[in-house]
């Protein structure tokens, strides 16, 4: 990741600090900088939401795996080799024609990090932790997404270290995709809830 | 502990740390019993949050057994092992008049922020 | 405890703001506090109950005023002189000597 203005204005206050606490725990062997270098490199460039496209993806065009997700998240995740920290116990929740989820973390900013990699501000944010649980359709109104009162909206509240993905729904006019296709077209708010996932623009 | 390397980075990241532990610790509840969520003010560490507490839901799910946070962030060990169940609260139960039309919250809770109701 | 963190049905917080192309990391010293977490929880200085717990900790004001990994960075901070892996001397010292080197 290239920061040109990093050489340029003088560090701030919180990089200072940050720096300071990287020293000294180098100098005290308890730190390999290496280490951290690979793992923003492994979170910049192997980990995100396209992972988790995938899972959708798969989902909507193998039943038998979508069976499995369902069942067991956690297990039919590593199945395409996307498990580890802060997906290690996952739970998929499914939209229908009858209900739409949603995730949130009021307390912190859980967040199934092996496939939607880290969580996006907004998602950590105190508006969105905040009124989530208490005003889900506004919040989803935000969004752009409208949904009638009887679809049941169900808001998945991450407070032990039980991780959700959502597993939206598949768009009519795709039947011809590929899966490959199809998962270009899942978003990451479209996992988490905040979004629906469009059919491409014939 | 030894020192994380470069070379320790990739197993970490794909292995992770679960809090799931591997103990035969029996269920409190099962699915579809109806719950409380006590009224505990601690001011130590909880996964209760306030707005669930005295709270009535039904059980949708078992997770099985994982440690208990409010434990384990005091020892700074893993302790305490317990199960943790998808709980359902309707809108109504947590929000009154005020809640929004045909909607619901799951939260995961441990059995020790539950009583039968 | 019943601390700011815990805000499930708290109101008039403003819009949640979203950010297009939002990079993983918006500074580099983000990178860093990130990677920390993963070697002091590989050095065994906390669980991530305790990690958790030491973001409670903090001031509300200072808690609703600071970003994402600034709450990580009070976390070592704090644990890290609590447990007495580094003294809040050593830290000091290191940042004024780092400012008079003009930085990074």
């Amino acid at each position: 990741m290239a920061h040109d203005h990093a050489h340029n204005a003088p560090p701030s206050e919180t990089a200072m600090r940050v720096k300071a606490l990287e020293t000294l725990l180098t100098e005290k062997g308890l730190l390999d900088p290496a280490a951290i270098d690979a793992l923003v490199e492994t979170y910049e460039t192997k980990i995100g939401p396209r992972n988790g496209a995938k899972v959708v993806a798969r989902a909507w065009t193998d039943p038998d795996y979508k069976q499995r997700l369902l069942e067991d998240g956690s297990a039919a995740i590593a199945e395409l080799g996307f498990s580890g920290v802060q997906g290690e116990d996952m739970v998929v929740v499914e939209n229908t024609d009858d209900v739409h989820n949603l995730v949130t973390c009021t307390l912190c900013s859980c967040y199934p990090w092996p496939t939607l990699g880290l969580p996006p501000i907004w998602f950590k944010s105190a508006p969105y932790r905040a009124r989530s649980v208490i005003d889900p359709r506004g919040v989803l109104e935000e969004f752009g997404v409208e949904l009638s009162d009887d679809i049941e909206v169900r808001v998945w509240d991450s407070s032990a270290e039980l991780r959700y993905l959502v597993l939206p729904q598949r768009p009519a006019g795709t039947e011809g995709l590929s899966e490959d296709e199809l998962a270009a077209l899942v978003t990451r708010d479209s996992m988490i809830g905040t979004a629906l996932v469009e059919a491409p623009a014939s | 502990m030894p020192t994380l390397t470069p070379e320790m980075v990739p197993g970490l990241v794909a292995g992770g740390a679960s809090c799931r532990m591997d103990v035969d610790v029996a269920p409190k509840f099962k699915v579809g019993d109806t719950v409380k969520a006590r009224d505990i003010n601690p001011v130590s560490h909880t996964r209760l949050p306030r707005y669930i507490r005295g709270r009535t839901g039904r059980i949708a799910r078992d997770h099985g057994v994982f440690a208990f946070p409010d434990t384990s962030a005091a020892s700074g060990t893993h302790c305490d092992p317990q199960h943790v169940y998808s709980v359902r609260f309707e809108g109504s139960e947590l929000w009154g008049n005020h809640a929004n039309a045909n909607a619901c919250v799951y939260i995961d809770l441990f059995d020790d922020y539950l009583d039968s109701a | 405890m019943n601390g700011i963190h815990d805000m499930g049905g708290m109101q008039c917080m403003g819009p949640i703001v979203r950010e297009e192309n939002e990079p993983q990391f918006h500074e580099e010293w983000e990178g860093r506090v990130f990677g920390m977490f993963f070697t002091n929880f590989a050095e065994g200085h906390f669980n991530v109950d305790m990690f958790r717990h030491a973001i409670e900790r903090m001031g509300p004001a200072e808690y609703l005023e600071t970003s994402y990994y600034e709450h990580w960075l009070h976390v070592y901070e704090t644990v890290l002189v609590e447990r007495g892996i580094l003294t809040q001397a050593e830290i000091d010292d290191k940042i004024e000597s780092l400012r008079e080197e003009g930085g990074s």
